[in-house]
């Protein structure tokens, strides 16, 4: 298993563009927007804030096989796809909130750099919202160019947690 | 519903898009898309650049879901596709080679980045992702109502440029009236005309609009950026969301200089223009099979072009070329006319008395000029006017026709349409943001003449 290192921790976690990929049993693909992540377990895991109001396919895909790719991608194009595969799922609380609501501002704020207008940035269904875990399995870069998709590093051996 | 080909600002790659796809052993991928581009009611096209995860998912798997978004409104729509075909080649892959050139090109990696493949998906079903967004506020999120435009206002615009166009008696005013007229009448506020130089292959900047004087002379070759590109094409090239795909570009970029790539990159070419252009269009002036240059417009509004807009500019576009064609063969028969008598008079020209020198560097090498150290002109607008201040300076000439011009074989002036009106007016241009007190005035077609309110100083090196 990979672990998200603590540095790269902090690119994830900043007002980035978070979107998560899952499958439904018939392989046919899903994607929707997150508001935002947090990396916890030292790294090993992420929980990543997907409004109810467009979630729905991906929750019942992820509940169905668990299988879930995230990817972050900052508007420089700097992205990362984290694949790993649900641990749970629970309603998000008033701590989350806020650090949704923070993960808003920031998204706003950076649209709002590249011309869109922070009032529709800010017109995003975001709440309320499922926390979903994930278990971390393999980290790619996805920086558009070659040797996209690149593993980071080789997975870590042993040492189960 | 909409219809799927009225997605067009979607497509147009503003925001951009994303994919969703899973291998056949069921692990999913998520990538952005550098273009989703419409084909039929039916299909689309995915750009292939590199071959990555996505390409060998739908190979294994042939279901991908895009999401597009409206940059204006937000709205989100959904994609399902089925991956059809890879087309390496034919009109579909060439329209999309271009746009991925185009940017290519700007971010200085022609050849590292280039379309592999135009994928063709079939639309299983689309449909707008319901909830995407909240209701809008009523008071925060009030809009002002659109402007009033449509056909018969832009129609109107036409007539008015159209007659400006014909009304112009020279070249300079045909360039300055049609662009102030494009401006004036349909809004087009920052444009700019490029000749093509025959002996160089580079287009060249001589007219513009709402960028001041700075942009005329500015170059571009023939393939290079938006502007280069509708040259080599013969095709018009608008590229929206610049802003966007530069920064994909650029992403790109930065990563084969980080793989160690960086030899294979030519410096980054700015962009002629808005620091911030968000879209720019350009369209080849064509008069018959010659293409005589390139007309470019530009906006930092993204969306401020439609399929309208290039239709109404490619007739303006047919003008201006038939126009400039008009203009040559009018020097021509003027030229025939008006032969040179030189200065028998014995008068000497009158000499400044401003007390101003300016000093004046010609490099034989690459037959440039440079004006008290600073880059004036070169090529055949460089010969000319080292030339002309020769003239002057040794034997009093005040006044040159073009005819002479034409007959001096070491201007390198090509034999048939030599563009040399378009050339006389970049160096006066040229020579007025530079150096005003050394002036071409025209004097009548076909002649001008050289005015001086400095001494000048003429120093030939072999290079620099």
């Amino acid at each position: 298993m990979a672990s998200i290192s603590r540095e790269l921790a902090e690119f994830l976690e900043s007002g980035i563009s978070v979107l998560v990929g899952s499958r439904d049993a018939r392989l046919l693909p899903e994607v929707a927007r997150a508001f935002g992540a947090r990396v916890e377990a030292g790294g090993r895991e992420l929980t990543v804030f997907v409004p109810v109001a467009t979630a729905e396919r991906t929750l019942a895909n992820a509940r169905e096989n668990g299988r879930l790719a995230v990817c972050f991608s900052a508007i420089d194009h700097r992205s990362y796809q984290v694949k790993g595969r649900m641990k749970g799922v629970r309603a998000a609380d008033e701590d989350d909130r806020r650090s949704i609501e923070r993960y808003r501002a920031a998204l706003a704020h950076i649209y709002g750099t590249v011309g869109m207008p922070p009032r529709l940035t800010y017109r995003i269904n975001h709440w309320p919202a499922h926390a979903v875990r994930l278990e971390v399995e393999t980290i790619f870069l996805q920086t558009p160019g070659p040797g996209a998709g690149g593993a980071l590093g080789q997975p870590r051996r042993g040492k189960k947690t | 519903m909409k219809r799927l080909e009225e997605l067009q600002t979607c497509f147009q790659g503003i925001i951009p898009s994303l994919i969703a796809t899973s291998s056949a052993d069921g692990e999913p991928n998520i990538t952005y898309l550098s273009q989703v581009y419409y084909v039929d009611p039916k299909h689309v096209a995915l750009s292939c650049q590199f071959f990555n995860k996505t390409r060998r998912n739908v190979s294994e798997n042939p279901y991908a879901t895009v999401i597009l978004q409206d940059p204006l409104t937000f709205e989100t729509w959904r994609l399902q596709l089925r991956f059809v075909r890879a087309e390496t080649e034919g009109a579909l892959f060439d329209t999309m080679s271009m746009r991925i050139q185009v940017i290519a090109s700007h971010t200085g990696m022609a050849g590292v980045f280039k379309l592999i493949s135009a994928d063709v998906y079939e639309v299983l079903a689309y449909a707008p992702v319901e909830g995407f967004l909240m209701p809008p506020d009523p008071v925060l999120d009030a809009q002002a109502p659109p402007p009033i435009a449509g056909p018969m206002t832009e129609l109107r615009g036409l007539q008015l440029v159209s007659e400006r166009i014909a009304r112009a008696a020279d070249l300079d005013g045909l360039l300055a009236e049609t662009l102030a007229a494009l401006d004036e009448c349909l809004g087009f506020s920052h444009s700019m005309v490029l000749l093509l130089d025959e002996c160089t292959g580079r287009l060249v900047t001589i007219a513009s609009r709402g960028y001041g004087a700075e942009g005329i002379g500015a170059e571009v070759a023939v393939g290079q950026g938006v502007i280069g590109m509708a040259a080599e094409k013969r095709r018009m090239v608008r590229i929206a969301g610049m802003g966007g795909e530069l920064r994909y570009g650029r992403a790109i970029r930065g990563r084969v200089a980080e793989l160690g790539g960086q030899d294979k990159l030519a410096p980054e070419i700015p962009l002629p223009g808005l620091a911030d252009s968000q879209v720019q269009l350009a369209l080849p002036l064509l008069s018959c099979t010659r293409m005589v240059g390139v007309l470019a417009v530009e906006s930092r509004d993204p969306l401020c072009f439609d399929e309208w807009d290039e239709a109404f500019l490619q007739i303006v576009g047919h003008q201006i070329a038939l126009g400039i064609d008009r203009m040559q063969a009018i020097e021509g028969e003027s030229d025939s006319s008006t032969a040179f008598r030189p200065r028998k008079d014995g008068k000497r020209a009158k000499r400044p008395s401003s007390g101003v020198k300016r000093s004046f560097v010609y490099y034989k090498n690459d037959d440039c000029v440079f004006v008290d150290g600073e880059y004036l002109i070169r090529n055949v607008p460089g010969k000319i006017l080292w030339k002309i201040l020769r003239q002057r300076r040794d034997e009093d000439q005040i006044e040159f026709t073009n005819r002479e011009l034409r007959l001096d074989p070491t201007l390198g002036l090509p034999p048939i349409k030599d563009n040399l009106e378009s050339r006389l007016i970049l160096l006066r241009k040229r020579l007025a943001e530079k150096c005003p007190d050394v002036r071409i005035v025209p004097v009548k077609r076909g002649r001008f003449a050289l005015e001086l309110d400095a001494e000048i100083e003429l120093v030939e090196k072999e290079q620099a």
